[in-house]
């Protein structure tokens, strides 16, 4: 099958849930920042060390978690599309805390701040972090324009709480391969 | 029906199953019946894949989603993948298959629905029909009279039936409903105003055309789409 459809060429594109929007969507920018934070990872997940299993399986769990919550985001809340996907429940952010919870307790107290780089793969995360961040601000402005709407945020709360608690271990988990690799925190001297 | 690529990683279950009849619906398209696994349950507008190691092609069942036999619609590719093996297949070859999967069913709401299917994508809405669907509007797009394929149920269960016949030659041929010519310009120029469900299904070409009058045409419309090539 072609890749390309062309349906998107005057710059509307077909929602999971059927509707035609225009690109710009705050919806797109939602799902669109999601896919990038995917991408992220993958790159992230291609430089690992040899010896950091546990971080891929990690990783890649992320990477399915974070397309469905893509495929959540790209149907209208409350559509016939939206029901038949799975929910995003409040066990995806839980998860993530304990994957955090496990690193942090192998890594020195944090006393002052750190710049983002190290090893390419702790730098990496410091981009998926940075690009994470940016993916929950698109989120929440859709959550709010969906209120404004006079449509239920229920769906949304526990996705911006997996996103916001994925930056958290996209930080720590910058630390945690720079310490893997030796190179250790990088700190901001000023 | 209608063959689409699969993703690369495909981890649904897989079944062997015999093959229990074959009929032709026109010179290049037969309809194969398949045994039905235990448990084989199925949303109509699901497809399946046939399997052969790294090789693959989509077909969506035509149902009854309660039917003893899985029924498929498969049009003839000479140097196609699977198409020829399985118009030359006897009753009891054995073929493996995946469960079944995908996105394009029937999702209702307060408008109209209207079904595009140009060839054998005709398919998932007779998956429909044969699941109670009715009052929809049906395009079919064919070149020819002879591929109105299931005509007979479709003309029932819809509210409109309109083939679409691209190399009609009179208007007999076309029939009181008809309309000689692409899908895409029947919506552009007979088609009522107004906002719709549309489902496309077929080539990539009458998804791009279709779309782009929808764009035009029938703004508030919702599209949900399943296109191969």
């Amino acid at each position: 099958m072609k890749i390309y459809t062309q349906t998107g060429d005057q710059g509307k594109t077909s929602l999971f849930s059927g509707e035609r929007v225009v690109k710009s969507d705050a919806r797109i920018h939602a799902y669109g920042d999601i896919d990038e934070l995917n991408s992220v990872v993958g790159a992230l997940i291609a430089v690992l060390l040899p010896d950091t299993e546990a971080a891929e399986v990690q990783l890649k769990e992320i990477q399915s978690d974070l397309f469905q919550v893509g495929a959540w985001l790209a149907a209208t809340s409350g559509s016939e599309a939206q029901a038949r996907l799975n929910s995003i429940t409040i066990r995806y952010s839980q998860r993530i805390e304990s994957w955090i919870d496990g690193m942090d307790a192998q890594l020195p107290e944090l006393k002052s701040f750190i710049l983002p780089g190290g090893h390419p793969a702790a730098a990496w995360a410091h981009i998926a972090r940075t690009v994470c961040r940016r993916a929950e601000r698109a989120v929440i402005l859709l959550a709010e324009q969906e209120a404004a709407a006079g449509r239920s945020f229920e769906g949304f709360a526990p996705i911006v709480a997996f996103i916001n608690r994925l930056s958290d271990y996209f930080f720590v988990l910058a630390r945690w391969l720079n310490q893997h690799a030796g190179v250790g925190d990088v700190h901001w001297q000023g | 029906m209608m063959p689409r690529s699969t993703p690369a990683s495909d981890i649904r279950p897989r079944f062997v199953v015999a093959v229990t009849a074959v009929r032709w619906l026109s010179e290049g398209t037969f309809e194969i019946r398949l045994e039905r696994p235990d448990g084989f349950d199925f949303i109509p507008g699901q497809k399946i894949s046939f399997v052969d190691g790294a090789l693959r092609r989509d077909y969506t069942l035509l149902g009854p989603v309660d039917a003893r036999e899985l029924a498929l619609c498969v049009r003839h590719v000479p140097d196609g993948l699977f198409s020829p093996r399985l118009s030359r297949a006897r009753i009891g070859d054995r073929f493996q298959i995946t469960a079944p999967f995908g996105y394009f069913t029937l999702k209702t709401s307060g408008r109209p629905a209207v079904f595009v299917a140009t060839g054998t994508g005709i398919a998932p809405f007779v998956a429909f029909a044969n699941a109670g669907a009715r009052g929809f509007d049906l395009l079919h797009g064919v070149r020819t009279p002879a591929e109105l394929y299931y005509r007979d149920l479709l003309f029932t269960a819809a509210r409109r039936y309109i083939p679409c016949i691209s190399a009609a030659a009179g208007d007999d041929e076309i029939g009181p409903e008809g309309f000689a010519g692409r899908v895409d310009r029947f919506l552009s120029a007979k088609y009522p105003d107004g906002a719709y469900d549309f489902f496309l299904c077929g080539r990539i070409q009458m998804i791009r055309d279709v779309t782009r009058v929808i764009d035009a045409r029938f703004s508030g419309s919702r599209v949900f789409i399943e296109a191969y090539d």
